[in-house]
């Protein structure tokens, strides 16, 4: 099979996790798709990169990963910050008291520095283990897990759970 | 004994920890109410991040999204419903043949939506949510009720395969006979029937559309495929499934 149709026919079934990691970085839903639209025209474009040795979910995390990173830099801005209103976690039918629940999530991840957001984006999200979001953020494990303490005393800070 | 620190308490939440390091932490959380307490909170972030996160997973794909996979030449895929002697057997056939332009397949997607918006105007098969398509109408009523084990030549809705997905939710292939004539697939979900595929059906030389002699299109085979994992449901599992509720 020519690599770009095992990219394509790999992308299909990724698609649902990768709009779910692209929900988690944007934040509002029509960031994210557009986000995984960029994703998969540079993933089809750069297909002959991918070698099948390779995962190709990781792979595409990292593609996703970089070009989010790009929007912000071509948004001017470090920090993705939006309007309570406008923070976009899509709630399904769901009580008002669960509502707005989400709402206080999304706008603490919003307040999330990209470094601390993508950590917790791959890892409490999509599940990647520490070593796996080290080797995609090609920094080391160590910082990833520096950064995702941190990001959560600021989510636990903000949401104020108790447990 | 040692105290547990930061990361290690992290690691044990995150599920990074060996067996002989786990359970030294679960041994300190029996004795230690303030470590317990921050692992319920670590717990719960996750749980809630997970609760936020999930449900994306079984939002219909936008059209423009799948419209961008849709592959330059793909095999055509009738779908027959093949009748048995104890109740109907559904079973794919492959073709040899390739076709389907890209701009075809384009073509489809975008009059997706073009189909559940007049739908939508119109005779209520497809009721916009949250701006994505789900059945509604004679169309819902028929996912809830129709077996293809129980073909009825004059109904509206030809119910095709009936399978669980990927993600675990069960999804249904149908056919709408009447004018102007569609295909799609539809998965069962916390909201309803969504529609993660809906295309026009070019009708057979001079006929009524029948689900046993027609194909699927190309581009609803395709989402079914990308979905499908194992065996497609018998009438017996399609009829027990209707009986659970298609959850």
């Amino acid at each position: 099979m020519h690599s770009s149709d095992a990219v394509r026919e790999g992308l299909i079934a990724l698609l649902p996790r990768l709009r779910r990691l692209a929900r988690a970085l944007a934040g509002q839903v029509a960031d994210a798709d557009d986000l995984v639209q960029v994703v998969l025209e540079r993933a089809l474009a750069r297909s002959a990169q991918w070698r099948p040795d390779a995962a190709l979910d990781k792979w595409v995390f990292a593609i996703a990963r970089n070009a989010w990173r790009d929007e912000l830099r071509a948004r001017g801005r470090a920090q993705h910050l939006f309007a309570p209103e406008e923070a976009g976690v899509t709630v399904a039918d769901g009580s008002d008291a669960r509502h707005a629940r989400q709402m206080e999530l999304a706008q603490a991840l919003a307040m999330l520095p990209p470094d601390h957001r993508e950590v917790v984006a791959l890892v409490l999200v999509e599940g990647l283990s520490y070593d796996e979001a080290a080797a995609l953020l090609e920094v080391p494990v160590g910082t990833v897990t520096s950064r995702l303490a941190r990001a959560r005393a600021t989510l636990q800070a903000h949401l104020g759970n108790d447990a | 004994m040692n105290p547990i620190d930061d990361d290690t308490l992290q690691a044990y939440v995150d599920g990074e920890l060996d067996a002989t390091a786990r359970a030294r932490v679960d041994a300190a959380l029996v004795q230690d109410d303030v470590l317990a307490r921050r692992v319920r909170q670590a717990r719960a972030l996750r749980a809630q991040l997970r609760a936020a996160f999930d449900p994306v997973l079984d939002e219909p794909v936008p059209a423009r999204l799948s419209a961008l996979l849709q592959p330059r030449a793909m095999p055509a895929v009738p779908l027959t419903v093949v009748e048995g002697g104890r109740g109907a057997n559904t079973v794919r056939h492959r073709a040899s043949r390739r076709w389907l332009l890209p701009g075809a397949a384009l073509a489809a997607s975008v009059a997706l939506l073009a189909v559940g918006l007049w739908w939508h105007a119109g005779n209520e098969l497809v009721r916009m949510r949250n701006g994505e398509p789900y059945a509604a109408g004679v169309l819902g009523r028929a996912l809830d009720q129709s077996l293809a084990s129980e073909p009825d030549a004059h109904a509206t809705v030809a119910i095709g395969l009936t399978f669980r997905a990927a993600n675990g939710h069960i999804c249904r292939s149908f056919t709408v006979r009447t004018p102007p004539a569609r295909a799609g697939l539809a998965c069962h979900a916390a909201a309803g029937w969504a529609l993660p595929v809906l295309v026009p059906v070019a009708p057979p030389e001079g006929g009524e559309l029948r689900q046993a002699a027609s194909g699927l299109p190309p581009a609803v085979q395709a989402v079914i495929d990308a979905r499908l994992r194992g065996e497609v449901f018998d009438a017996q599992q399609e009829r027990a499934a209707r009986a659970a509720g298609w959850r």
